[in-house]
């Protein structure tokens, strides 16, 4: 099991496609949050002047209330249809299809493994778990073993089966690294496809950059009440620290 | 001169990415000659890199005179090209390979192919406005250089790149503009502020000059703790004071001064001026100073002048 894992990981590494080239102006309206980002980190000591300040925040707010970053719009129809279509925009779709491709490899590996066990190794007890359980569990964890009275702490080796997919985890950790894919493959399983494609900032053709864009018109407007320069008054505390005042 | 010492001395360029071009071309040539390909492994493609760029730098583009299986520049590339066939980097340093000998419109041309190619290339778009900008055309190389800006806003190097374009055609208030996206990148940076106040100085905006002259030396200069002698302010700290130093003499001197300020900035006070005049006095002596010297040197040089001089600028004000 633990080689199959090991070899998940590197199937998954191939599988994986290569960072999508993106046009120039993709890269622009992604980067260019970063720049309200980068003038508002600063905006409590501002190394820069307050008429500097004043003109890069209101160019900002007026590009972003006008969409001037926005890459340009292919076709109509798009304001009312909200964010794209998933199925229908081609660069989301390459996302997505990305996302599948790496779902079927995790799950071959294991109905196969599961078949081989179910085969194999049926109809008797394999381990007594540690921990006591409900007689709910017998069925599930007692399957092909026709005994009514027997404890449930006698488990088939499917459910050993289970406990190890769910275990070597911490095992993986130390054999691939920190993030390696067979491991965390397994937590994609458990959430819904779709809600992880979502809300991943990485996927983000499908990020609506005019909502963000607002919020970050907001936010300028914040950084501007906060914006101190720090020109301001240094000629007191460089004096102050020289003990001339 | 080994080849053990020769390639550690390579790496350490590699990890500084300092521009020690003869030096780089020096130990290059030695690894060569003495068959060190081989020991390099995987890092061999780096220093082929490294010495290519090294060698067109100090124009020895034929770096083969002396080896006797004639690694020439071209055979740098060749190999390069030949393991990294669909590369952008290899594709920039054959470009680069071709400023130096080719005329700025083929290489232009040949720069436009990469760009058609892969829109998002930078380092094929930083080369192409250099080329440019060598070549004499400002007015197109400062359109790309904005444009790219425009698009990868936090190139810091670009930003400085395009305020001392600016500074060389005196538009001053666009390269302060340039200067402040770069501060506000790196705000931590003082050489940035530095360059500001020397171009706020330029641009005859004395108050604005001084306030970041002022910042300069809050953020490099302390005073000592207790008892112990003032320190001796170097390098840009003592660059820094001087233009203290010259501001301050100006406002005092001058009443037009503080009133035309282009920024609109506010000098300080008469008061302040005063005490900010005495303590540059100070700083700029110490530098100067005898008893501050290091050990095994002599009295630093031209403290005459500069006290000649500091006496002719207090006497003035």
């Amino acid at each position: 099991m633990i080689l199959v894992g090991v070899l998940r990981h590197y199937v998954m590494l191939l599988l994986g496609s290569s960072p999508k080239k993106q046009s120039r102006a993709a890269i622009r309206e992604q980067r260019a949050l970063v720049r309200a980002q980068v003038l508002r980190h600063t905006s409590a000591f501002s190394p820069i002047p307050p008429l500097f300040y004043q003109a890069l925040s209101d160019h900002l707010q007026a590009a972003f209330a006008t969409s001037a970053y926005l890459q340009p719009k292919s076709t109509s129809a798009d304001a009312s249809s909200g964010p794209p279509n998933p199925l229908t925009d081609p660069s989301a779709m390459d996302g997505m299809m990305d996302g599948m491709k790496k779902q079927m490899v995790m799950m071959v590996p294991q109905m196969v493994m599961m078949g081989w066990i179910n085969f194999f190794f049926q109809g008797f007890v394999l381990i007594k778990l540690p921990f006591p359980l409900t007689l709910g569990f017998k069925s599930m964890l007692q399957r092909g073993i026709e005994t009514q009275d027997m404890d449930v702490r006698w488990v088939s080796s499917l459910s050993w089966y289970f406990l190890n997919f769910f275990g070597l985890n911490g095992l993986y950790r130390v054999i691939l690294g920190a993030d390696n894919e067979a491991a965390n493959s397994s937590r994609d399983m458990m959430a819904t496809p779709f809600a992880g494609a979502q809300s991943q900032p990485a996927m983000g053709q499908m990020q609506d950059f005019g909502k963000l864009f607002k919020a970050e018109r907001d936010n300028l407007e914040f950084a501007e009440g906060q914006y101190i320069w720090s020109g301001k008054d240094v000629e007191i505390r460089v004096l102050q620290k020289w003990s001339k005042l | 001169m080994d080849l053990t010492s020769a390639l550690q001395r390579l790496a350490s360029y590699r990890a500084k990415q300092s521009r020690a071009s003869a030096d780089i071309v020096k130990d290059g040539e030695l690894v060569l000659r003495k068959a060190g390909l081989t020991k390099l492994g995987d890092e061999e493609w780096a220093f082929l890199e490294q010495l290519a760029l090294a060698a067109i730098d100090t124009g020895k583009l034929d770096v083969a005179d002396d080896i006797t299986d004639g690694y020439a520049i071209q055979a740098c590339l060749e190999r390069l090209a030949a393991k990294f066939p669909e590369s952008p980097r290899v594709d920039v340093l054959q470009g680069i390979r071709m400023e130096a000998t080719e005329s700025s419109e083929t290489v232009i041309r040949y720069y436009n192919t990469l760009l058609e190619a892969d829109e998002s290339n930078i380092a094929a778009w930083k080369r192409k406005i250099s080329v440019l900008k060598s070549s004499g055309d400002i007015k197109t190389a400062v359109q790309e250089l904005s444009t790219l800006l425009d698009t990868f806003y936090t190139d810091v190097e670009g930003w400085l790149e395009l305020g001392s374009i600016y500074s060389s055609c005196n538009q001053y208030t666009s390269a302060l503009q340039c200067l402040s996206h770069a501060m506000i990148l790196a705000p931590q940076n003082a050489f940035y502020i530095l360059e500001a106040a020397e171009t706020a100085y330029s641009a005859a905006d004395i108050p604005l000059a001084l306030k970041f002259y002022l910042r300069v030396v809050e953020m490099l200069d302390e005073p000592p703790t207790s008892g112990t002698t003032p320190s001796r302010p170097e390098g840009p700290t003592l660059r820094a004071w001087y233009g203290v130093k010259l501001c301050v003499r100006d406002l005092l001197t001058s009443t037009s001064t503080a009133s035309q300020s282009e920024s609109q900035t506010t000098p300080p006070s008469e008061k302040h001026l005063k005490l900010l005049d005495e303590l540059s006095t100070e700083r700029i002596l110490a530098a100067y100073s005898p008893s501050s010297s290091k050990a095994g040197e002599g009295p630093p040089l031209g403290r005459e002048t500069v006290v000649k001089w500091l006496e002719n600028t207090s006497s003035t004000s």
